[in-house]
């Protein structure tokens, strides 16, 4: 059983009126147990030489879904404020939004729907799926 | 202008070969430039107590496809609790027991219904008006213009409205999940008009409505307590 820990801190001296110090982990455990997730994509780098249009990133297909935990790492590695990604869910392409350049996201995934992207242009994106190989019980 | 940093730490010594160590920070700033985002639905917590679903974010009142990004963490120590997050009705996936989460999100608005009512003719004393619950009752008789300056200054729950030419208001609904069609034609049921003398109020629709399909909804899987904590970081 693997054990893999996702942390996120977010820091503000001025979001808000109080200083914001948020950081939480969490250990990334299969849907409804204390098992680790077990397979990992390891991060992939994606180098988009145009722009693109409801491009799949990472096919439900290929994953067990429903009763599951797994999670999705995307980043825009781009050093522009400009470059883009918009991230889509499935085959209506419903629009969950937009990873500027640097920006990243780390979300839930059951695996009912594709994950597509739309880039505003050239540009490079990292991602990496953590997902459980069986449903759980 | 406000700082924002967020950063993301992966680690696990055995779920791959070599030890997995990423770490990745951005500043959280506003679309196209690099002005920080200034605006947040501060840290909050939301109790849930059925299976019913629950929305956290609605799109309409924000602005669409810009750089906002959402947090959530299911607070439950037991490991069987999830939300099922949804953007709108497409499933995103489930929030296990001391998961968290950080996503942009679109804000994609839907489209408002709008109709205009165009009054005419003479009102009288007495005369009435009735929509959304609020009823208009003339003390005097009134000019057209005039009628249509008090319907327009009144206060209506799911609508707004305003007077946009003379004898005309529109109304617009204030949200798009609102897809109820309002009668058309001088005696519409919605638009409910009495009248002694010969005073008319013509509904026209303008605007057809589409509903959102952005909103962010989370689905508990038990009806016992649950708890969601979120923030939101936008700009306007």
């Amino acid at each position: 059983m693997a054990t893999t820990t996702a942390t996120i801190s977010l820091n503000s001296a001025d979001i808000t009126g109080d200083p914001l110090s948020l950081s939480k982990t969490s250990t990334l455990t299969k849907a409804q147990g204390t098992d680790g997730l077990n397979q990992f994509t390891g991060i992939t780098t994606l180098v988009y030489a145009s722009a693109q249009t409801a491009t799949p990133l990472v096919l439900a297909a290929s994953y067990v879904n429903t009763a599951v935990a797994h999670k999705v790492y995307i980043r825009n590695t781009s050093t522009s404020e400009v470059d883009y990604i918009n991230i889509e869910l499935g085959s209506s392409n419903v629009s969950l939004g937009r990873l500027y350049g640097g920006d990243w996201a780390f979300l839930p995934w059951d695996a009912i729907n594709d994950i597509d992207v739309d880039t505003s242009g050239a540009l490079t994106i990292e991602f990496g799926v953590f997902s459980q190989s069986t449903l759980s019980a | 202008m406000a700082t924002t940093n967020a950063t993301l730490t992966l680690s696990s010594g055995d779920l791959v070969g070599s030890n997995l160590s990423l770490s990745a920070s951005t500043v959280l700033n506003k679309a196209g430039n690099n002005t920080g985002m200034d605006q947040a639905v501060g840290l909050s917590r939301k109790l849930t107590s059925s299976l019913d679903t629950y929305t956290l974010f609605k799109a309409d009142e924000f602005t669409a496809n810009l750089a906002h990004k959402v947090y959530l963490k299911n607070i439950s120590t037991t490991a069987s609790e999830y939300f099922t997050v949804t953007i709108d009705d497409s499933i995103l996936g489930r929030l296990y027991a001391g998961d968290w989460a950080f996503f942009p999100w679109a804000a994609a608005d839907g489209v408002k219904s709008a109709f205009t009512v165009t009054f005419a003719a003479t009102w009288a004393t007495d005369d009435t008006a009735v929509f959304d619950g609020v009823t208009i009752t003339l003390a005097a008789t009134e000019t057209v213009a005039a009628m249509a300056i008090l319907v327009g200054a009144a206060k209506y729950p799911n609508f707004t409205a305003a007077v946009t030419s003379s004898g005309v208001v529109t109304f617009t609904a204030k949200d798009s999940n609102d897809l109820s069609l309002i009668e058309e034609g001088a005696a519409s049921d919605d638009y409910v008009i009495t009248t002694a003398g010969n005073g008319t109020g013509t509904v026209a629709r303008t605007v057809a409505p589409v509903a959102s399909a952005s909103d962010i909804k989370i689905t508990p899987s038990v009806g016992t307590a649950m708890t969601l904590e979120s923030m939101l970081i936008f700009q306007a």
